[in-house]
């Protein structure tokens, strides 16, 4: 049996500002452009690596065709100039893939069969929507009642979780709305500047007075999301969307977005050869099933498991990244685990931040990060529910 | 002006206003190049003025745009930046506000902008043309008159020409021709008086029914209830349709008449009551300030109480005994219903009839040309059945003039104005009539008024009739009870339905069997038309839901001898068969049902017939549609080889709606036009969007939008005036016969969606069920369509032959009608007119 020989570090952790999809600012920036940003960005944080001696690029993405397709991780490091010796690998676990890709990394360090990885994320799910561009289902779903909640969309199993977990409509408004105002104050305070590096938008339109093209070029650096003016009342308003006499709203789930985050993994032996130091350490991973159903309680499951497999117990984690699929199966998550409620998303969440299905578990992984350090904490964890039933969680340890 | 051909490459609107941005709007759906204009806005774009008023286009109700795209096409302008473009324009409308300084300062203005040819008009509602003509410097004020549109005018039929003192005499008939073809209206040459016809007329009328409302006591909900289609009227009646137009716009037109027209008789009744100018006051307009005459609290209509000027119920019904009366009698009876009456609903709606007829006899000669005119006026532009003289001329001339008299000797009228002599001339006439089959009486010449002559009405075989006119089509091949075929005098057969609404039951089924033989045998081609809307509101589901009586009463008569025995005979089995089946599934083992249900499929595949013979019969066949073609209806326009469709075109299947699916060919032939535009050989992008219109039974608001919902095709014809339609459509089925028409070869290899097909839109269905957004029975219908659109349990990219969609949807249209649910919605909509959601 093989086991693990050394510790796997983080040594950077960076991430695009997020955008609305699929009407956001990003709606015309390609995925894989994306994620060859985030790729650069890591590398010229880490000054002084050889490119040649990255042993892999390993990157998450939800929906990988089209604009993400023909395994993006690939295609993005060598447009990033990454040496064509380095090799590429797209994974998905959906929502958890940037999560999962981080793990991937990590595991391969950790066994000693590698000493720099650099995980990471993509989505734009203005390209490429939920579910991909052609739809295909498998006549066998429909054939046993057991197995139709996989055609589930995911705000109607946000809609079960609600009624089951009891989480009524005012309860979960009030989460997102908590939500906005705390992903407001912390864009407000500068909470996301070490995370995020500014995305130069290049684009180009015809004028059709002149006939001339019309080159805009405009650098953003904040998340588009976050919205100063809601408030219970407006959230109130709207309408239920996934079930006529449901709970679940646009205003109380996760956001449409598009976004890249990248993390530059390293063995202890790489950083010293680099003279690098670390953000934190990689401690451990798990995921696990759940019915399809109720996803949303996925890290229900998830989140005992790693604790148990880390040894880390739940009050010694400082922050919990949960992302906010939907504000019903967040508040499900935290009541049901006892989660400390001023822990979990401190600078807010994917209601208000967005949510790049396959980007956000590096983008999270990159605020916990450096929030621990600069809020001097130490253990963190970045969680997440995940569609067609499972639930992931990752801990962190800040250096 | 020249004799050249007159073409109008480009419009200019000037103020885009509701009416200014509404008739852009209906350029644009006539593919006629606009710009529209307004005065610049203080923002970073000068034109945002009209960007919004674009914008608002698209949510307009009821949709002045055929298509939303079709809002992109309207050019955006202001008078600082852009008056150059005017020359380029070969007719400008200005519909700013209706202000006589601002229209001649704005006149002003653009005069030395517009191009040597370029026809300026109002679009006035009733300022002075000749007014108006003076802000234009004398050289230019032939090319200048008013185009009244009436509101919304892409729905109303109504454009009011009124020539200024200096206008062109052949301007004028170039922008009659131009209206009545390229933009569909049907245009009345008004004199240049107050308020012009249709509101002169429309809003006495209306002004007369306040008078005789108020001294009778009526409530409004009850005078509502008396003047709307109970006497041939739009159901919104009278105040109603004043809180529609605004009671701010209604004030302003009436005041416009007491200001101008000191001399009426009537002079002393144009002023608005105590009643509308409080409600003005208050800023209740009506429809869109929420709160006029009516108001809508919840789901309740409320009605202004006069009496504690609060609101209530609205609950006003018109007498019933006078309403059986009137509904049983006939046409020619029924002002003498009214007048007979004893009750005060009768004597109410006689007073309301007769002071208009009594106006409109003494005005006419001021303000129109010849009885005609004011007639269609009012039906074009207030949607009344029949115009106020064709009523008086069939209820007796002589008789309803005799009664007037009466009335005005007894003080009972508004005013004591005699009738003028020529009433009376015409009551001594041996055929007492204003208007007859030669012309309409004309009160300045005293003769007799043909109908245009302007090459333009020679399209329109058959224009508007009026009451006395000659209302033959054509020479009948042959009749039945259920269709009529004939021709004008050339090589092409026409069809038409005679059943109410065009529904189609076995009987017409027969007669378009019958007729498709005929035409085989000695026609070129074969058009169908209706003399009137709608085309056809689908089978008739009587037929197929009468529920059998019980055993004992029950006595069956043997099947009339037809040609289709033999279609009886082929099918009867394999109905009997599929339906017991059905039933026994369905647990509705009841061998009465199950023996109805046969009749009833035999009947389906009948249907099927038709459509596929439509389609594959050696001559062409031609839909010519106008108005609502709804289930069959819709299947049959699909099967014919081409479409000539009105704009105003109202297509769909909308089976879904009572439980059941098309099974008329109409699942079939989307899932082949699915096909046909397969990519890489994948029917389903294309056929999940069909599918959607079917199953969520959703309509086509316009002949342009049937293009996008797939149920006409590409190539179909779309004309703008609905009394083109039978000229249009003859001259494409004869350029069809003349062009070595053959039908299309048989389809034997269409790929299927299949399973996967269906289940990637059973997905979309589960979520929609569990939501509860809904229901068991319509997550079932929705299944079943989705079965049959995908070809059933096949793998996708199957080929199968037409055959086998037509197979599927029979089974699942009899599934369907077998179920006690969709039973259940069949009798509620027969019943009430209302779908039901079980």
């Amino acid at each position: 049996m093989v086991k693990q020989i050394q510790d796997a570090y983080i040594v950077a952790a960076v991430r695009t500002p997020v955008g609305k999809a699929p009407r956001g600012m990003f709606k015309h920036v390609r995925p894989d452009d994306m994620l060859v940003h985030v790729l650069k960005s890591v590398m010229e944080l880490c000054e002084g690596v050889d490119p040649a001696a990255v042993d892999d690029v390993i990157a998450g993405c939800a929906m990988p065709e089209a604009e993400q397709g023909i395994n993006v991780a690939r295609v993005a490091l060598l447009l990033a100039g990454l040496p064509n010796s380095v090799p590429g690998m797209t994974v998905n676990r959906f929502c958890a893939s940037g999560l999962q890709s981080v793990a991937i990394a990590a595991d391969r360090i950790r066994l000693g069969e590698a000493d720099i990885i650099i995980a990471g994320g993509t989505e734009s799910m203005s390209m490429v929507p939920m579910m991909g561009n052609k739809v295909s289902m498998n006549p066998a779903m429909f054939k046993h009642d057991e197995n139709v909640a996989i055609a589930f969309g995911m705000g109607m199993t946000a809609e079960k979780v609600a009624e089951q977990w009891k989480v009524d409509r005012e309860a979960q408004d009030e989460f997102a709305l908590t939500s906005h105002q705390r992903a407001q104050a912390a864009i407000e305070s500068g909470e996301f500047r070490q995370e995020i590096v500014p995305y130069t938008i290049d684009e180009k339109y015809p004028d059709l007075k002149t006939h001339q093209v019309r080159e805009v070029s405009v650098a953003r650096d904040t998340d588009e999301g976050p919205r100063a003016d809601t408030s219970l009342a407006v959230l109130a308003k709207l309408k239920p969307v996934f079930a006529a006499h449901g709970s679940v709203t646009a205003g109380n789930s996760s956001q449409m977005s598009d976004g890249a985050g990248a993390v530059m993994l390293m063995s202890e032996s790489a950083m010293r050869r680099f003279n690098l130091s670390p953000l934190g350490k990689f401690v451990g991973y798990s995921v696990a099933g759940v019915p399809p159903e109720i996803m949303g309680v996925g890290p229900i499951k998830a989140i005992p498991k790693v604790l148990e497999q880390t040894g880390v117990k739940s009050d010694d984690l400082d922050w919990i990244e949960l992302n906010e699929a939907f504000a019903a199966q967040s508040l499900a998550v935290i009541r049901e685990l006892g989660l400390d409620r001023e822990k979990v998303n401190p600078l807010g969440g994917a209601i208000a931040l967005g949510h790049p299905l396959g980007a956000t578990g590096s983008i999270r992984v990159a605020t916990l990060l450096h929030g621990l350090r600069r809020h001097k904490m130490k253990y963190g964890m970045v969680t997440m529910c995940i569609g067609s039933g499972m639930g992931a969680a990752g801990i962190f340890e800040a250096l | 002006m020249n004799n050249a051909q007159f073409i109008v490459r480009k419009v200019a609107v000037l103020g885009a206003g509701v009416m200014g941005a509404q008739i852009a709007a209906h350029m644009v759906n006539a593919n006629i190049e606009t710009i529209l204009f307004e005065l610049p806005a203080e923002a970073d774009d000068p034109n945002a003025s009209v960007v919004k008023a674009v914008e608002k286009l698209k949510k307009h109700e009821p949709a002045p745009l055929s298509v939303k795209a079709k809002a992109g096409f309207i050019q955006a302008a202001n008078y600082d930046q852009h008056l150059e473009q005017l020359k380029t324009c070969d007719v400008v409308i200005e519909a700013i506000a209706e202000r006589m300084d601002w229209k001649q300062a704005l006149y002003e203005k653009v005069a030395p902008f517009l191009g040597e040819q370029t026809i300026f008009a109002s679009n006035t509602s009733g300022l002075s043309i000749d007014q108006l003509a003076l802000a234009f410097p004398e050289a230019l004020r032939h090319r200048f008159c008013g185009v009244h549109f009436f509101n919304p005018p892409r729905y109303m039929h109504l454009v009011e020409l009124i020539p200024c003192a200096h206008s062109d005499a052949l301007m004028l008939d170039n922008l009659e021709s131009f209206l009545v073809t390229y933009l569909g209206k049907g245009v009345i040459r008004a004199k240049d008086t107050p308020n012009f016809i249709a509101n002169r007329i429309g809003v006495f009328s209306l002004l007369a029914t306040m008078h005789h409302g108020q001294s009778f006591g009526l409530g409004f909900d009850e005078v509502d209830a008396l003047t709307g289609t109970l006497i041939g009227r739009p159901k919104s009646a009278t105040f109603r349709t004043a809180d529609v137009v605004g009671l701010d716009v209604l004030a302003h037109v009436i005041h416009t008449m007491r200001d101008t027209l000191k001399d009426d008789d009537w002079h002393a009744y144009f002023d608005t009551p105590d009643w509308l100018r409080g409600l003005i006051d208050e800023g209740a307009f009506g429809q869109k300030t929420k709160r006029g005459v009516y108001q809508k609290v919840g789901k309740e209509i409320q009605v202004l109480n006069l009496a504690d000027n609060s609101y209530r119920v609205s609950r006003g019904e018109a007498n019933d005994e006078l309403k059986q009366q009137l509904k049983y009698s006939k046409p020619a009876d029924k002002i003498a219903v009214m007048r007979n009456s004893q009750h005060m609903h009768g004597q109410f709606l006689w007073a309301v009839h007769r002071d208009l007829f009594h106006y409109c006899a003494v005005q006419l000669e001021h303000i129109a040309d010849n009885a005609r005119d004011l007639d269609l006026a009012l039906r074009w532009g207030f949607g009344w059945e029949h115009g106020p003289f064709e009523i008086w001329q069939n209820s007796g001339w002589k008789r309803v003039a005799d009664w007037i008299n009466e009335d005005i000797a007894a003080g009972k009228c508004m005013r004591d104005t005699p009738l003028p002599s020529w009433v009376t001339k015409i009551s001594e006439q041996e055929v007492a009539a204003v208007h007859t089959p030669h012309g309409s009486f004309a009160p300045a010449s005293g003769l007799l008024h043909k109908r245009s002559a302007l090459p333009v009405y020679r399209r329109q075989l058959y224009p508007d009739l009026l009451i006395g006119e000659d209302a033959t089509y054509g020479e009948t091949i042959f009749e039945t009870d259920a269709v009529r075929m004939w021709h004008t005098g050339d090589k092409t057969a026409i069809l038409s339905f005679k059943s109410k609404m065009h529904t189609i039951g076995k009987d017409v089924l027969n007669g378009i069997q019958d007729g498709l033989e005929e035409a085989e045998k000695n026609w070129k081609a074969l058009v169908i038309w209706q003399t009137e809307p709608p085309f056809s509101v689908g089978a008739n589901l009587k037929q197929a839901t009468e529920r059998p009586k019980p055993p004992q009463v029950e006595k069956r008569e043997p099947a009339p001898p037809s040609v289709f025995e033999k279609f009886f005979k082929q099918f009867k089995k394999s109905a009997q068969a599929t339906v017991l089946k059905a039933a026994r599934e369905l647990d509705m083992a009841d061998a009465l049902m199950a023996r109805k249900l046969a009749e009833v499929e035999v009947m389906i595949a009948q249907f099927q017939q038709i459509s596929q013979a439509l389609r594959y019969s050696m001559i062409p066949t031609v839909a010519a549609v106008d108005g609502m073609a709804l289930g069959g209806g819709c299947e049959f326009i699909m099967h014919c080889d081409h479409t000539v469709a009105t704009m105003e075109t109202y297509i769909g299947l909308v089976e879904a709606g009572v439980g059941l699916l098309p099974a008329g060919g109409g699942c079939k032939e989307l899932a082949f036009r699915a096909a046909q535009t397969a990519v890489e050989n994948d029917p389903f992008p294309q056929l999940k969007k069909y599918y959607q219109t079917v199953a969520m039974a959703e309509l086509a608001k316009s002949a342009e939008q049937a293009k996008e919902f797939g149920f006409l095709r590409p190539a179909d014809t779309i004309i703008m005036n609905r009394f083109e339609l039978l000229h249009a459509a003859k001259l494409q089925a004869l350029a069809l016969a003349e062009s070595g028409y053959r039908p299309p070869l048989r389809q034997r290899a269409i790929p299927v969606a299949g399973n996967t097909g269906a289940a990637t839109i059973e997905s979309m269905l589960v979520n929609m069920h569990e939501g509860g957004f809904i229901s068991d029975h319509d997550f079932l219908i929705g299944k079943k369509i989705a079965f049959v659109m995908c070809g059933g349990d096949l793998t996708p990219g199957s080929l199968v032959d037409e055959e086998w969609f037509l197979e599927l949807e029979r089974a699942a249209f009899m599934e369907l009608l077998a179920t006690e649910k969709t039973q259940a919605r069949i009798e509620h909509t027969l019943r009430t007119g209302k779908p039901l959601r079980n």
